[in-house]
């Protein structure tokens, strides 16, 4: 017995079964991290004012950074969040530990205006433009003149404090990305009016995710799908958010407009003709080390205004003067900068050069910087300024409307619920595989190396899922069934030819097990192909579902079958 | 050769049988043995006569789906996921009237098909399901079944996490389509495959007849419950694809690859391997069909279940009927098998 131990454990086959099965668990990451982990950071709340980081999109679960303490009450869970925060006070200030810092928030109070049923009077100064005719030529002059108007009485209630702005999920004890039927969430499926060609859609998408991350959302996925038919769609997803929120976040977006001072010079859609973004239109031009560990380099890319909005850019800037840099700079910039707005939300705000002043040009280049601690790190950097830039800028650019065609909202309770019982189901489906064949063949040395394989098998699925980021959702959980039942189908082949050796000895072990993976291979290639249809099909809602099957059918007969055969080849034989 | 073929049959039954006559004689447990041993000796010889129940269970099958076209225009009951409406589910805990909860949808609807479906997790009541084709892009008509189901719960839906979709209708209809197209081209993949690989007609119709006869048969029964199927159904049909080709791939392969005992031997060893699966698969269906509360999944198990139902008599009557007409016939122009 020991020897057969001995030489399993040697075999190349079981070796790679467990060399997998190790980096899955590795991939998987299991942890028992405690706190509220923190989903999104609302614009313009406590938290963001407070220098709380965003969380970045494709951050893996386990890093995400975690509330753990307020005020040196421990945080454990999302329910002693929610708790802890409806006791704050507002106008105080707060310290909020994560397991990355320590962080000082200012509560900030929430009024609500009533009107009420009054009414009282207001002294107004207004500033109105007058015609006078002075030294004989009309003139426009601005005068201030004081009036007295009468309006409703109004009256601010303290509402408590506002919303610290968090938005808040358990903290994962896994790096398996849960999908959205599993944790809550809406999806949404649109339709773009017109067809759009690969570029535009590209853009499109991109658009999307940098006007959804203006309200503070980064848990998003904004993904372009088709189907046979030749359709477009995009499907956004939103962890954690209603239907509600996710169709007025649609609804609003869509206006960009840049002021100098307090006037609007251009606005998307109509203003901007061109947004360069060729290797000769758009590149990053210098790199160069900024003190002992930075680097900074610096990007430029060319828009086109049209005639109109260059005027206006003339104008707005034409009474504009020139800052001298304190720093003593060649470059001379003016003294408002042109500030750049989504749906009302200032993004980012761009120096004007002296020599643009009073100029109607319409072509102007942009530039901007980024740094790094390597020069690797600020290119990296640069090049994402750049794109967010020009993704602002051509916001509103491309006249298609979507239709929502699909929406599907999972209430969290549900989502939670969904995921105990799945694990269950598929545990207890295991299990009474497993009995069912100790039962047929009524030999242990069998039954329990299918049970191990088969868990081996969900353990590589995850950890596969994991690695690649995969969501997993009520089809991807579908998936790893059939995987599995083909699995089982497989091994009973494996067995039954093997075990049919034991009374004929006409093939020797190799040919016996050879054997067994004809029928395998082909039975392989038949699930392969029937997925692979539906990967492309309606809109890739059932892309889920293909995939996991596919790659767990591959883990199945490349890793877990060949150990399983050898297995079963030492214990007999 | 054809008797050749039989003959070899019976005198392998018939020396098994001598030696259980050796030692069971005395006992006189005869008769037990002997409805057995009939039941398998027709099931041997009569393989042709017995291809007459696969044959007139697909004849069925084509006639009910046939008759659902005549009478509701269309060949499956398609859920909203396949032609478009809107879903509410409300996680609700306390009790309530199910019917009262319907007819009170019913009549704010009196044109739409309504479902009502209680959730459950292990047994309780958790929350309720609540479906309509009701005109998804229509706000008002949203609202007003949100409303309904309100009223009815006496809930306000605001303060709990529903979950909602909706989808409209052309897109239901197009993912309709496309499921079909894609199932479809899935099908036609996996009778290349069986093709490329074994290269000669008869078998590899039979294996595809034989898939195709099990699906046909799930959809019959699906219909017969008025069980509607949506994208979670079509999958299931694609699963049953896979699941029904590998015995009939571990059968075909066995009788016509394989040289060691008779074709009846290589076919009664593939029947051992081909029930152990398919029982192992239908105990794990039956469980998960069980323990699962989640609608997609059930609708996903219930088409297996009986797809693999299905694929017992279509494997072990059909296809290996067919697979020994081919091996009869090519037996008499002399090829041995």
């Amino acid at each position: 017995m020991n020897y057969k131990v001995k030489k399993l454990l040697t075999n190349w086959r079981v070796i790679i079964l467990i060399f997998f099965l190790v980096v899955s668990v590795i991939a998987i990451h299991p942890t028992l991290s405690k706190g509220a982990a923190i989903r999104n950071v609302i614009t313009n709340s406590s938290a963001s004012l407070a220098g709380i980081p965003q969380p970045k999109p494709n951050i893996l679960p386990v890093n995400r950074e975690r509330i753990i303490a307020i005020n040196n009450a421990p945080i454990n869970t999302v329910d002693d969040y929610y708790k802890y925060a409806s006791t704050l006070a507002p106008n105080r200030t707060i310290t909020v530990k994560t397991n990355r810092a320590v962080y000082k928030l200012l509560t900030q109070e929430n009024f609500e205006t009533i009107t009420l049923n009054e009414t009282e009077e207001k002294t107004v100064e207004e500033i109105v433009q007058k015609s006078v005719t002075l030294n004989g030529t009309a003139q426009l002059i601005n005068e201030t003149v004081t009036r007295i108007i009468t309006t409703p009485k109004t009256k601010q209630i303290s509402k408590g404090i506002q919303d610290l702005g968090f938005r808040v999920y358990e903290a994962p004890k896994t790096n398996i990305r849960k999908g959205l039927d599993l944790q809550g969430g809406t999806r949404v499926l649109l339709q773009p009016e017109a067809k759009l060609n690969p570029t535009d859609l590209s853009t499109l998408i991109d658009n999307m995710k940098t006007r959804l991350n203006v309200y503070g959302l980064s848990d998003i996925v904004v993904r372009d799908a088709g189907d046979l038919s030749g359709n477009q769609y995009i499907i956004v997803e939103i962890a954690g958010a209603t239907e509600e929120e996710i169709k007025d976040l649609l609804a609003r977006q869509g206006k960009f407009e840049s002021k100098i001072g307090n006037k609007t010079v251009f606005r998307g859609g109509q203003d901007i003709t061109y947004v360069g973004r060729s290797a000769q239109d758009a590149r990053i031009e210098e790199c160069n080390p900024s003190g002992a560990s930075q680097w900074v380099c610096r990007f430029s890319f060319v828009i086109s205004l049209t005639q109109a909005a260059a005027q206006r850019q003339a104008d707005a800037t034409s009474d504009l003067s020139p800052v001298t840099d304190s720093t003593g700079a060649k470059e001379c910039y003016l003294s408002e900068k042109i500030q750049l707005y989504l749906d009302d939300k200032m993004v980012d705000e761009l120096s004007i050069a002296c020599d643009l002043k009073g100029q109607a040009q319409t072509q102007i280049s942009i530039s901007g910087s980024g740094v790094g601690v390597n020069q690797v790190d600020a290119i990296t950097n640069t090049q994402a300024n750049m794109k967010r830039l020009q993704t602002i800028l051509i916001t509103g650019s491309l006249p298609v409307k979507l239709n929502i065609v699909k929406t599907d909202a999972v209430s969290p309770v549900l989502g939670e619920q969904f995921i105990n019982n799945a694990i269950l189901m598929s545990l207890l489906a295991i299990l009474s595989v497993a009995i069912v064949l100790g039962i047929i063949y009524w030999r242990l040395i069998i039954a329990i190396p299918i049970l191990i394989t088969m868990l081996s098998e969900v353990l590589i699925l995850l950890g596969v899922a994991a690695f690649i980021g995969w969501n997993m959702d009520l089809a991807a959980i579908a998936g790893i069934l059939v995987a599995i039942g083909t699995g089982v189908d497989d091994q009973i082949v494996i067995t039954d030819e093997t075990l049919k050796g034991e009374t004929s000895s006409i093939y020797n072990w190799k040919e016996k097990v050879k054997r067994a993976f004809i029928i395998i291979m082909l039975a392989y290639a038949t699930v392969v192909v029937a997925m692979i249809p539906l990967i492309f099909a309606g809109a890739g809602l059932l892309k889920g579902f293909a995939i996991t099957t596919i790659i767990g059918v591959t883990i199945g007969v490349f890793i877990t079958r060949p150990a399983y055969s050898s297995f079963v080849e030492i214990m007999l034989k | 050769m054809e008797e050749n073929n039989e003959v070899k049959v019976e005198s392998h039954h018939h020396t098994e049988h001598k030696k259980e006559e050796h030692k069971i004689e005395p006992k006189k447990e005869f008769p037990k043995k002997s409805l057995k041993h009939s039941l398998m000796e027709f099931y041997d010889k009569k393989y042709k006569l017995l291809l007459i129940i696969p044959f007139l269970i697909l004849f069925f099958s084509i006639a009910q789906i046939g008759y659902q076209i005549y009478s509701t225009g269309d060949f499956i009951n398609r859920d909203i996921s396949l032609k478009g409406g809107v879903t509410v589910t409300v996680p609700y805990d306390k009790p309530f009237d199910i019917y009262h909860l319907e007819e009170q949808v019913r009549a704010s609807f009196p044109k739409n098909d309504v479902v009502v479906r209680t959730l459950r997790a292990s047994g309780t009541v958790v929350g309720v399901i609540v479906e309509a084709d009701i005109d998804g892009n229509n706000k008002a008509q949203v609202q007003k079944f949100l409303d309904s189901i309100a009223n009815s719960l006496q809930a306000d839906l605001s303060k709990i996490d529903y979950g909602i979709e909706i989808i409209g209708s052309s897109l239901g209809a197009s993912f309709f389509r496309e499921s079909l197209i894609a199932l479809a081209v899935a099908f036609l993949f996996m009778g290349l495959v069986i093709m490329i690989y074994f290269r000669t007609f008869i078998p590899s119709v039979a294996v595809i007849v034989a898939a195709f006869s099990d699906m046909v048969f799930a959809l019959a029964v699906v219909n017969i419950l008025g069980m509607r199927v949506g994208t979670a159904g079509i999958a299931a049909f694609l699963m049953l694809i896979g699941y029904s080709v590998d015995t009939d791939i571990l059968l075909t392969v066995r009788v016509l690859k394989r040289k060691e005992g008779t074709v009846m031997d290589r076919i009664h060893s593939s029947i051992k391997t081909g029930m152990t699966e398919t029982i192992t698969a239908i105990v794990a269906i039956v469980v998960a069909m069980v323990v699962t509360q989640s609608e997609v999944i059930r609708q996903i198990m219930i088409i297996l279940f009986w797809g693999l139902i299905a694929d017992i008599f279509n494997t072990w009557i059909q296809n290996v009927g067919l697979l020994r007409l081919y091996v009869e016939r090519k037996a008499k122009k002399g090829i041995t098998i």
